[in-house]
């Protein structure tokens, strides 16, 4: 049986397990049993370009079918600082995985800006879960963010950038009403910190995320790197997802029951 | 017998033609793929086995209260001993009616879904006939019930003869108690049902296990979509049945009574109510055939076609009424058209104002869905507030209904009671004349419903599923006004019902004067004849009962008659809530114990859901149900017919509110989620898609169980009183 590399993000964990990727993501999200329910994001790494940091022998030895021939889950490899030891060549596929274990795989691709937004908001998710309104762009962003000359600094980090809709722009007079966020008003009055501060280049909204990440709001989609290295996973349009992901889309649009 | 009479039976059976053709038409288009074939076997099995397990305890029910009516009327001569035969004709025709329409709708989900995979025309056709079968079947039945019964109880009791024209007209009556009785278990079990699936689906689907809604891996899915048809098909098909055929004979009982000194006059006022039925069989029939809908339709231009429909034939019942009433040469026809007329418009402003306030186009559920963003406690607060100003429009057009029926048909004497009850009741047949065409629009919702549900879970294209969400969306808001609807025409055929009491009182009155030399009012007057009895005036028959709002007996009678309005709601509510808590154990227990469920590798064990809900709807059923029945008469026997009139007036006055109250809350919170759900206030899964959610479930037994029951309540309670009339004037305490 072929076995798997993952890096979780939901918690921050290096997984060895004999699922596929579609699999593992139902796995982690229900379990066996349908005991549990949780959402889970998680690349599947290759282990040819994981280095050093991946320790063969012992999966080899733990990640081994069960007795009855049915596959291994999962082995826990590493919980703690996994992204930043990970080469970043080495993230293959991004899998979003919904509360009732749907999974939705993204790939790779090169970033480009659907519009001119002078306004952004970031939703940090490994290795902290920070919201941050900012008017720098995802690459100038994730540079600074792991520029650790910085007292304030990551070695690498994995975000999403979310809508923001009129406020992208128009942070006074912009209409919100329709976004998804709580508390809008001091969204609003984040956004009009930055816009109205010159050298106000982020603010934090939300110190740590709280429930699960509302996948319908990624406006982009996922970023994940360092200073010197950005990779992109391109969020599917409302559309393509409605033609080609409907039940993944579906199980999305429910999250937070 | 006139002329023309062989008209009615005619219609009837012309409306159970179509109604077969329709279902044939329906039956020859293809159910799709195999997966939806599979849906729909699992559904329809599921609807069948609900309604055969309901029908074995409705069965037990009609052999007890048959043998009961039986002594009543061979061992105490207390009842015409027609009654109990007329009973389970009631009964069984409005049974019968249940299981075409939902033999009908459940057939038709899948191919209605399939049609949409052609066109929406095809799917809003395939829809919409099948729900004219369940339409045109309820009102076939009842006039085919009613002509039968009208022949058979001529060769017995000859027409010619005034009184036995009152025999005739209130022995109906008693038909219309056994389609009562069979609603009141259709529209409370199938209210039970319903929501116990809905609920306990949502909540160990949607809030547990985070599963969309018509997700073929959540267990209770199929028992969600059985609940569809058990209660906007069977239930309220039922519930309009007894509607339909109470106003016909209650209105015909008052015919009676009006000319009871002239047989021609006599005659044609009792045939008047069915002739204008009839009509509005044909004409429904013609409207059923302008519904179309063009590709792409838009929201408004579906309703619209659907309108044309309902339009067209309402147009034309003005009409043919009139030349009708023309003809017929019956005293101040002109007047009594009016009536109908105003039947008509009160049915069409309760609709349009049912669909002001819970439609998402207009502002009471965009407010409520305002309020969801300050969270739950305000959604619930707000739809509270919105529910109950909601009864304003209903309740003044009601009012202002009554009052001219009442004028019209008195040809503005108001002291002519006779003739401004007749008004009231005719009016009620006027609302209901173009019942074939507007039940084929409140079946279609469910109907509709399930076609979307089957295009999700048979995972039909991005095309198929916006035409199946587009005829499903329409069927929200036909559900809404249907209920509307459903509550007006009970409240005026209620207060028909109520008005007739007093020519079955005579009719008691007289049986028992058969075996006595006179019989004594509880204020002491005593009469000693037949024509006596006749000559008594509405005023004086209501003094000699002692029947005015100082008497004690009648304000203890309204107290009682409001407080059951409330009860047999707490009852229903509090009855969904332990039935859906059965149906999420069930569903649990199924995720623990078959292996495979959410990778979809497994299928659950769907039977066993329907199963737990119509266990639980059974069960709970029977409690409410007894309570309508057993109050009246003891109210009856112990408070005596001051008593009984009170108790309907405080059901009627407080159940018609009651009911607006809730349907429309519950409508208007369904309706602010779903305008959540579009993109507004932060769409699914903000903050205040959570508030609105909360809101739908609290609304969810408002509006489908313990609103429509009530119903049933009102009209029940006075068939019931009517129908123990004899009893009540034998064996009253005070």
């Amino acid at each position: 049986m072929k076995r798997y590399l993952y890096l979780s993000i939901t918690p921050e964990a290096l997984i060895s397990s004999m699922l596929r990727p579609a699999e593992f993501g139902n796995y982690q999200a229900v379990g066996t049993k349908k005991r549990t329910r949780g959402q889970s994001i998680f690349f599947e790494i290759d282990v040819e370009k994981a280095g050093d940091y991946v320790p063969l022998e012992y999966i080899e030895k733990r990640c081994m079918p069960h007795k009855d021939g049915s596959p291994k889950r999962s082995v826990y490899l590493s919980i703690y600082r996994v992204l930043e030891t990970i080469p970043l060549p080495a993230l293959k596929n991004l899998y979003l995985t919904t509360d009732d274990g749907r999974v939705l795989s993204l790939s790779q691709a090169e970033f480009r800006p659907k519009s001119h937004s002078q306004l952004h908001l970031y939703q940090e998710l490994c290795p902290v879960t920070v919201r941050v309104a900012s008017d720098l762009g995802p690459k100038e962003f994730i540079k600074r963010v792991t520029d650790t000359s910085h007292h304030v600094a990551v070695p690498r980090l994995f975000f999403a950038d979310l809508q923001l809709a009129d406020l992208a722009n128009d942070p006074v007079n912009g209409l919100a009403e329709n976004l998804p966020y709580a508390n809008i008003p001091h969204l609003r009055d984040c956004l009009i910190d930055i816009h109205n501060k010159e050298n106000k280049l982020t603010k934090t909204v939300i110190r740590y995320m709280k429930g699960e990440f509302l996948y319908r709001t990624t406006n982009h989609g996922f970023f994940v790197g360092d200073k010197e290295t950005m990779i992109f996973y391109p969020f599917p349009s409302k559309e393509e997802l409605e033609e080609k992901h409907y039940a993944w889309w579906r199980s999305a649009q429910l999250l937070g029951f | 017998m006139i002329d023309i009479f062989w008209i009615i039976p005619v219609t009837a059976i012309l409306a159970l033609a179509f109604a077969y053709y329709f279902y044939s038409q329906v039956k020859k288009e293809d159910e799709g793929t195999d997966m939806m074939k599979k849906i729909a076997k699992h559904v329809s099995t599921g609807a069948m086995a609900y309604l055969w397990q309901q029908y074995k305890i409705v069965l037990i029910f009609f052999i007890v209260l048959t043998v009961v009516f039986a002594v009543l009327a061979y061992g105490f001569q207390l009842q015409n001993p027609w009654v109990p035969f007329a009973f389970i004709t009631g009964g069984f025709f409005s049974g019968l009616a249940g299981f075409f329409g939902m033999k009908t709708a459940t057939m038709a989900s899948a191919r209605t879904a399939n049609a949409a995979r052609q066109s929406l025309d095809k799917g809003l056709k395939v829809a919409f006939r099948s729900g004219a079968v369940m339409g045109l079947v309820v009102v076939g039945l009842a006039l085919l019930d009613i002509s039968v019964w009208f022949y058979v109880l001529d060769i017995f009791y000859p027409i010619t003869d005034t009184h036995n024209m009152m025999i005739i007209t209130t022995t109906m009556l008693t038909f219309g108690m056994g389609a009562s009785a069979q609603a009141l278990f259709a529209r409370v079990g199938g209210g039970i049902f319903t929501k116990a699936a809905d609920v306990g689906a949502d909540l160990v689907g949607k809030v547990e296990a985070g599963i969309p809604e018509d997700d073929p891996r959540n267990p209770a899915t199929i028992a969600d979509n059985v609940g569809d048809n058990v209660g906007d098909v069977a239930g309220m098909g039922a519930d309009l049945y007894e509607s339909y055929a109470g106003s016909i004979l209650a209105t015909a009982a008052l015919g009676a009574a009006a000319f009871l000194n002239n047989s021609e006059m006599q005659i044609k006022a009792v045939l008047a109510p069915m002739l204008i039925a009839s009509i509005g069989i044909v004409l429904s029939i013609i409207g059923i055939y302008m519904v179309r809908a063009k590709e792409g339709a838009s929201q408004k231009q579906l309703l619209g076609s659907l309108g044309r429909g309902i339009n067209v034939s309402s147009i034309l019942i003005v009409i043919g009424s009139l030349v009708l009433l023309y003809f017929f040469e019956l005293e101040n026809w002109l007047g009594i058209w009016g009536a109908i007329v105003t039947g008509l418009i009160v049915g069409i402003v309760i609709g349009r104002a049912t669909e002001y306030y819970t439609s998402e186009e207009y502002k009471p559920t965009q407010k409520i869905a305002d309020s969801a963003e300050t969270g739950p406690a305000t959604v619930i607060i707000s739809g509270l507030g919105y529910g109950m100003i909601s009864t304003v429009i209903p309740v003044l057009s009601v009012a202002t209904g009554i009052i001219l029926a009442y004028l019209f048909a008195a040809n503005f004497v108001i002291t002519d009671m006779s003739m401004g009850l007749y008004g009231i009741g005719i009016a009620a047949v006027g609302m209901l004349s173009t019942l074939g065409i507007t039940l084929a629009t409140d079946a279609y919702g469910p109907i509709a419903d399930n076609a979307g549900g089957n295009a999700e879970m048979s995972e039909l294209g991005p095309e198929v599923r916006k035409r199946t969400d587009a005829l499903d969306s329409l069927g929200n808001t036909t559900a809404a006004t249907g209920k509307g609807f459903a509550i007006g025409s009970a409240a005026l055929t209620a207060l028909a019902l109520l008005a007739s009491y007093i020519e079955e009182l005579k009719i008691g009155i007289d049986r028992l004067m058969q075996n006595a030399e006179s019989y004594v009012f509880p204020n002491g007057t005593e009469i000693f004849t037949r024509e006596q009895l006749n000559e008594l005036h509405i005023s004086e028959f209501m003094n000699y009962f002692e029947v005015h709002l100082m008497s004690p007996k009648v304000l203890i009678g309204i107290f009682i008659g409001s407080m059951m309005a409330f009860l047999f709601c707490g009852l229903t509510m509090n009855a969904v809530g332990r039935a859906a808590a059965k149906m999420v154990d069930e569903v649990r227990r199924q995720f623990k114990t078959i292996a495979g469920i959410m990778e979809g590798k497994a299928e659950p064990d769907y039977a066993r859901c329907v199963e737990i809900s119509t266990k639980g709807a059974q069960v709970e059923m029977v409690l409410p149900s007894l309570l309508a029945i057993l109050v009246p008469i003891a109210v009856g026997l112990v408070f005596g017919v001051g008593g009984a009139i009170g108790l309907l007036v405080g059901g009627l006055g407080t159940g018609f509110v009651l009911a607006v109250f809730m349907a429309n809350a519950g409508g208007a919170w369904d309706n602010a989620k779903k305008y959540i759900e579009t993109g507004h206030k932060g769409g699914k899964g903000s903050a205040a898609h959570k508030a609105a959610v909360i809101g739908d479930t609290v609304g969810d037994p408002f509006k489908d169980t313990s609103g429509p029951s009530l119903n049933i309540l009102i009209k029940l309670m006075s068939m019931v009183t009517i129908v123990m009339s004899g009893v009540t004037v034998a064996f009253s305490l005070l």
